[in-house]
């Protein structure tokens, strides 16, 4: 996207915005033939995102329009059934053009042939260079790659640090072993009665990612490098982390028994409340838990790495990416596809010669980034400084995060089966063995029907 | 249809003429034959018929006829099973909670006392809630943190420290049936209410008359003139029992772990969640024939009884 060449003004996020009011003033007040869309004959840009960060989409894409004279159908739908909402819109034919991605949803949806690879558009790959390799990797599927990066995140290990200091600890814990003893401190102080958050309620995504988290930093795999079950291994990590938990529970007495009926989001707002020391909580919800308008523990949540268990134990952690996505069916349209090809470079790529999008997702959200150029962004070293009392562990974190190595077509199948098997396990209504096991067979049979 | 005085029709058992009342009649309930038709017949008629195809959402290009695959995959699966007993379990504890609890209330909103037109509104209320705001409300009652339920029982000192009451499996199942009673026993109690109005005042008179006392009048008039009320209640409740689905997606999303994991929910999870329009069908179809034949088999057992 090239700027005016008469404007070497750098311009600044508040140009965009201007620029947004603008078009949005015209196109409400002009007639409608008067619109940049009918103005160029080109059909609409059909663009759909999950509920979120809805005010900073729309006055982006506000900017695209002034800038481009294209139109864009902007609509967003519920992020817990957003795949399914995807899913009936691709099997029915409906308009969708471009569309957020998870990650975990890549292999079903390039085997359905939904989505289009991105290759052949350099203005989009040639963004690669400045993203870092587990984000690239995590768009590519059988060697294509489908678009461009939206945000990515990993879960964090995050802790209260005014109760630690209470509590006569001065660091916080490196290890599983660690939390435990930490957690019965808090306790025995009385400082909160159940100092480990953890949120395990069935859920469309944050469950496999909690203890994927945990099972990386036990040094665990799910399964191997042929994609062949190893969850089952007695001795491995993902053992050890549901071990962990059901311990937490039942014996230590340090994670509610209510864990399994706890959302992600009434997790968050406990730990707003300040009923928790320690949480496996996605990093960008830093921001809210330390806005004072927002969280009762502001300016006391702070980042550390993922604490390690066991002899194999890593500070890893589970990372995601969620991406900009090209239908198939706007590929197949030439024109379309330009079209939708400016629309993701805007957003995903650069937007007048800066990543103005992603900037303004970490600052106003705390939504991450995979771009390096904004490691040395001011404003952004400002936000870590403020939200998270510096970057350094955060940077250190996110090159441990890993992507969840079940991503495949029958990903959300599996899922829902050893959702419930390992909380029945967590429950003590079965064993981690038990559960184990059951998804390892799960696995290898929905493996097996490809 | 039974024929009034003066049909034109010729009456006979085969071959014989429709007459102009009959041909009325069917006109008549035609416009609501084929809205049911549309709106009951079609659906169940289709699930049946995509539940004959391993249809998968994902796999949009191919949908093989499989027979009745479907259905013994899913009689193989113990998730399946899991679910049968869930609901059965859910459905008696339903309707029978609500049945009971709506015969005491139209016992009591029989009697003349002052406020009583109050108390009937009041208990009007759960039944005009939203099933929505209904899940809500007890979900947050019965919240281990915050929850007001917690808070009632350590003010009265029945508990010492906070429960946890929709994580714990052995609990959950019957909170949510509770919180289903709370919200139908008021239609229950009105039709219970309705039927014990139409009970003649002559009965209780005899009964009396016969040295009959308050609990033996209950036992031989009462309940048995409340039968078609019950035959009503039972029917109603157990179709809407075992097609519950609100109040799992909103209290527990089936959990924790296969606790709440009903019919219902089992096709929810397989239509819309793996997408598996296949099996779904199948589970969808399979909740309506156990609906229709246990609906079946009570009108005729209370029409039998009668």
């Amino acid at each position: 996207m090239n700027r005016p060449a008469s404007d070497d003004r750098p311009v600044s996020r508040r140009d965009v915005l201007k620029a947004s009011a603008s078009a949005a003033l015209a196109t409400s007040v002009g007639p409608a033939w008067m619109s940049p869309a009918d103005a160029q004959g080109r059909p609409p840009i059909n663009f759909m995102t999950w509920s979120a960060a809805v005010d900073q989409v729309k006055s982006h894409i506000s900017a695209f329009e002034a800038q481009s004279k294209l139109k864009v159908n902007y609509e967003n739908a519920p992020g817990a059934q957003f795949r399914q909402t995807l899913v009936t819109k691709f099997v029915s034919g409906s308009p969708l053009d471009v569309m957020w991605v998870s990650d975990a949803w890549l292999p079903e949806f390039a085997e359905a042939k939904w989505l289009a690879p991105v290759d052949r558009y350099t203005e989009l790959t040639r963004y690669n260079a400045d993203l870092e390799k587990y984000c690239v990797d995590s768009m590519v599927y059988k060697g294509n790659q489908y678009g461009n990066v939206y945000y990515t995140d990993f879960m964090a290990f995050l802790y209260n640090e005014d109760m630690l200091k209470r509590a006569g600890i001065a660091a916080p814990p490196t290890t599983w072993e660690e939390v435990v003893e930490q957690s019965i401190r808090l306790k025995e102080r009385k400082i909160c009665e159940f100092p480990m958050l953890l949120s395990l309620q069935a859920d469309v995504t944050w469950f496999i990612e909690f203890v994927s988290a945990m099972a990386f930093s036990f040094g665990g795999r799910f399964v191997d490098d042929a994609g062949k079950s190893v969850m089952q291994d007695p001795k491995g990590g993902v053992a050890a982390a549901l071990r962990w938990i059901h311990e937490a529970i039942h014996t230590h007495k340090i994670v509610s028994p209510a864990a399994t009926n706890t959302q992600e989001i009434a997790g968050l707002k406990a730990f707003g409340a300040g009923q928790h020391a320690f949480g496996i909580i996605p990093r960008y919800r830093i921001r809210p838990l330390n806005s004072p308008s927002e969280s009762q523990v502001a300016g006391k949540v702070r980042i550390a790495l993922m604490p390690k268990g066991g002899p194999n134990g890593q500070h890893a952690t589970c990372g995601w990416v969620r991406f900009y996505g090209l239908s198939a069916s706007a590929q197949r349209d030439a024109a379309k596809a330009a079209d939708c090809v400016k629309l993701i470079e805007w957003f995903g790529g650069k937007a007048l010669d800066a990543y103005r999008f992603q900037k303004m997702l970490i600052l106003d959200l705390g939504l991450p980034y995979c771009t390096r150029p904004l490691d040395d962004d001011p404003d952004i070293a400002r936000f870590y400084d403020t939200f998270a009392g510096g970057s350094t562990v955060v940077k250190r974190q996110a090159s441990m995060a890993r992507k969840k190595d079940v991503v495949a077509t029958w990903f959300g199948e599996w899922n829902d089966a050893n959702t419930q098997a390992w909380q029945k396990a967590i429950l003590n209504q079965s064993t981690v063995a038990a559960a184990l096991a059951e998804s390892g067979r799960t696995w290898d049979r929905l493996r097996a029907a490809g | 249809m039974p024929h009034a005085k003066g049909v034109s029709a010729v009456t006979g058992t085969r071959g014989r003429r429709i007459g102009h009342d009959e041909r009325v009649a069917y006109l008549l309930m035609a416009p609501v034959l084929i809205v049911l038709a549309i709106v009951a017949v079609f659906p169940i008629a289709h699930a049946f018929y995509t539940s004959l195809f391993d249809v998968v959402l994902t796999r949009p290009r191919t949908a093989p006829f499989v027979g009745i695959s479907n259905y013994l995959a899913l009689f193989d699966d113990p998730r399946f099973w899991v679910a049968v007993r869930r609901t059965t379990v859910y459905t008696i504890v339903s309707v029978i909670g609500t049945a009971t609890l709506a015969l005491v209330f139209a016992l009591l909103l029989n009697e003349v006392f002052p406020g009583r037109r109050v108390l009937s509104i009041v208990l009007l209320l759960p039944w005009a809630t939203p099933s929505i705001v209904n899940g809500l409300m007890w979900k947050w009652i019965y919240d281990p943190s915050f929850g007001s339920l917690n808070a009632l029982l350590v003010q009265l000192g029945l508990i010492d420290q906070y429960q946890v009451w929709l994580a714990d499996p052995d609990k959950t199942l019957y909170l949510v049936a509770q919180a289903a009673i709370w919200k139908q026993t008021p239609l229950a109690a009105i039709l219970l209410l309705v039927t014990l109005k139409s009970i003649p005042d002559d009965l209780y008179r005899a009964a009396r008359v016969d040295g009959a006392n308050l609990l033996q009048r209950f036992l031989h008039v009462t309940l048995p003139g409340l039968r078609p009320g019950f035959m009503l209640v039972f029917v109603y409740e157990t179709m809407i029992s075992i097609r519950h689905f609100d109040l799992f997606a909103i209290m527990t999303q089936g959990g924790p772990g296969d606790a709440t994991s009903t019919i219902s929910w089992l096709t929810y999870t397989e239509t819309f969640s793996s997408l598996r329009f296949g099996t779904g069908a199948a589970l969808a179809f399979l909740l309506s024939m156990a609906t229709f034949t246990l609906s079946y088999l009570m009108i005729r057992s209370f029409g039998r009884s009668r």
